[in-house]
């Protein structure tokens, strides 16, 4: 359901209301925190204070492991968040001038806000200088604008980056904090001489430790991906794949499948409307209309280890699903060639050769043929048990559709 | 003054609820936080109202005016009233109102704003480089996991680090 925004739940004025609101949560823990003194910001440089990547660190991985969650929930749509893009040049040289701001201002934007509305005047100075910041890139901006819109890499997750599982990130992550926050109480223990009655009377943190833990790895161990688009394939392979029609299954391998049912099972997913499932569909058929290909429940089935292969009447809405799914991170499905029509003609309706010099011919002849008898005779059991009640009956099959499903 | 400042809050505590503030953010807007936004508002509007004509030839400006209600009815704006609501409330409830310079104890006053200055004229530059602050970019990129979120985190206070010792009598003994 979320982002509500951005899918029109909440009228544009209301918005800025709300922006208000968040804002107040935002101010109001930035100052409780601290982060309203130069003196205890600074001190993450120093040693003397690490309240500052305390606070940061805690926040990015709560709300972090939160999206995660409501994304694999589907409470939040990550294809609908923003990714800040990334301009490489542009990042490391913004990272390393507010870094250059932050050890001699001791302010970072937010924190200045919070501070100077308590009356600190050193941050009303600091707002004072971003000002006069800003309007230098603004007058300057055709001298920067090739750096600044440079190398761009486009809106890519730091997994992708490095080459690793974004739940294995994830709870890379949480270890990489909770270290940081143990090595820096000791460096902050020793750099203040900490008493060890002041260290004792230190609240335990090993409850929080051990639920950031359990949720890194829970992170890790569900089953499957949250339906966004996290890995998604580019268009050019998908167009590749499909203009080299590789992504198609041929006929005789699924009749073959239909026959031999154990030997090489196939998952038959019927992409067309419940209607036309319901008036005829292929032996063992699951139907998943295309609007639903990406529904949540559908998902195990899709991701099964054995062979699936959408259908449709002809190629045309079998390969819609298919581009769906694939762009979504559900791969190596198949499409069957020809779909319904073509499994019919090259079955039914078509004469098998069943005898002839070239015997690759001759074989697939009589396969077909021996496929045609064993479905007349009424062999094709359904092996799947949610299936409703796939029969194949040849005359009730309409012209296709021009242009498609 | 006549009343004690009360403790900080565990910062554990405070970072989860900053957590939180952020998740609803997103969950709201599908943006996360920022801070240095609202500033830039200010800094075109008031270009845009001195001078006119130069907002008209610079892209960097002009973006602003095209489309859209302008520069001020903007959500980070809003969200920066918000901000300073917020700390103000918080503030007043901790009894820590009241003008005051932060400073290290080896340096005036006077040198202390003198910094102060340059340093948000930096961060007020840096930012536009990073597309966002500390909150905008790093924070907020950090918790969606873009790259861009976690190479400006470690840039801005690898940078710190490194300069921290050349600026150490600001802030030490």
């Amino acid at each position: 359901m979320g982002p509500l925004i951005p899918q029109g739940f909440v009228n544009a004025d209301l918005n800025l209301f709300f922006a208000f609101i968040i804002g107040l949560g935002f101010g109001y823990v930035l100052e409780q925190a601290g982060f309203s003194s130069s003196r205890k910001l600074a001190g993450v440089f120093y040693g003397y204070d690490f309240v500052v990547l305390r606070v940061f660190f805690t926040a990015a991985i709560t709300a972090m492991t939160g999206l995660l969650f409501f994304g694999y929930l589907g409470w939040i749509d990550w294809d609908l968040l923003y990714i800040n893009p990334t301009f490489l040049w542009s990042a490391i040289i913004g990272g390393a001038i507010m870094g250059f701001g932050f050890i001699l201002g001791g302010f970072c934007p937010g924190t200045s806000l919070t501070a100077a509305v308590i009356g600190k005047i050193d941050a009303m100075v600091f707002i004072g200088g971003m000002f006069i910041g800003i309007f230098i890139f603004g007058e300057f901006y055709d001298t920067f604008q090739p750096i600044y819109t440079g190398a761009f890499l486009g809106n890519v997750f730091i997994f992708d980056t490095l080459g690793i599982s974004r739940d294995g990130f994830a709870m890379l992550l949480i270890v990489v904090a909770l270290a940081a926050f143990i090595i820096t109480q000791r460096i902050e223990d020793k750099v203040n001489k900490t008493s060890d009655l002041e260290k004792d009377a230190r609240p335990s943190y090993w409850i929080p430790s051990a639920v950031l833990i359990a949720g890194g790895l829970l992170l890790l161990l569900l089953p499957s991906q949250p339906r966004t688009n996290w890995h998604e394939v580019s268009p050019d392979k998908i167009l590749t794949t499909v203009s080299n029609q590789h992504h198609l299954t041929g006929i005789d391998e699924v009749t073959y499948s239909l026959i031999n049912g154990k030997d090489r099972p196939v998952v038959l997913v019927d992409v067309r409307s419940a209607e036309d499932y319901a008036r005829f569909s292929l032996p063992g058929a699951i139907n998943i209309p295309l609007g639903q290909i990406l529904d949540h429940r559908y998902e195990n089935l899709l991701r099964s280890d054995q062979k699936v292969v959408l259908y449709s009447n002809s190629n045309t809405l079998a390969t819609e699903a298919w581009i769906i799914a694939t762009r979504a991170g559900i791969e190596n499905l198949t499409v069957l060639a020809g779909g319904l029509n073509g499994f019919v003609q090259t079955i039914f309706q078509e004469e098998h050769i069943t005898d002839s010099y070239n015997l690759n011919v001759e074989h697939q002849g009589r396969f077909r043929e021996k496929a045609k008898n064993y479905f007349l005779s009424g062999k094709a059991v359904p092996e799947k048990e949610s299936v409703g009640t796939p029969v194949i009956k040849l005359i009730e099959i309409e012209k296709p559709v021009q242009g498609g499903c | 003054m006549n009343k004690v400042q009360k403790p900080y809050m565990n910062p554990y505590l405070a970072g989860f609820l900053l957590g939180l503030v952020l998740l609803s953010a997103f969950f709201v807007t599908g943006r996360g936080l920022g801070a240095s936004g609202a500033v830039k508002s200010v800094v075109i509007t008031t270009v845009g109202a001195v001078a006119p004509e130069s907002v008209a030839n610079n892209a960097f400006y002009a973006e602003y005016f095209s489309e859209g209600p302008g520069p001020m009815k903007n959500w980070l704006v809003y969200l920066t009233l918000g901000v300073l609501a917020g700390a103000f409330f918080s503030g007043a409830m901790s009894n820590r109102l009241g003008f005051k310079i932060d400073k290290g104890p080896r340096i005036s006053s006077r040198s202390r704003l003198l910094f102060a200055a340059a340093g948000g004229l930096l961060f007020g530059l840096g930012a536009q480089f990073g597309r966002g602050c500390t909150s905008g970019a790093a924070l907020t990129g950090m918790a969606v996991l873009s790259t861009a979120g976690f190479l400006t985190m470690m840039v801005i206070f690898g940078t710190g680090y490194v300069l921290a010792y050349f600026f150490r009598k600001l802030w030490i003994k």
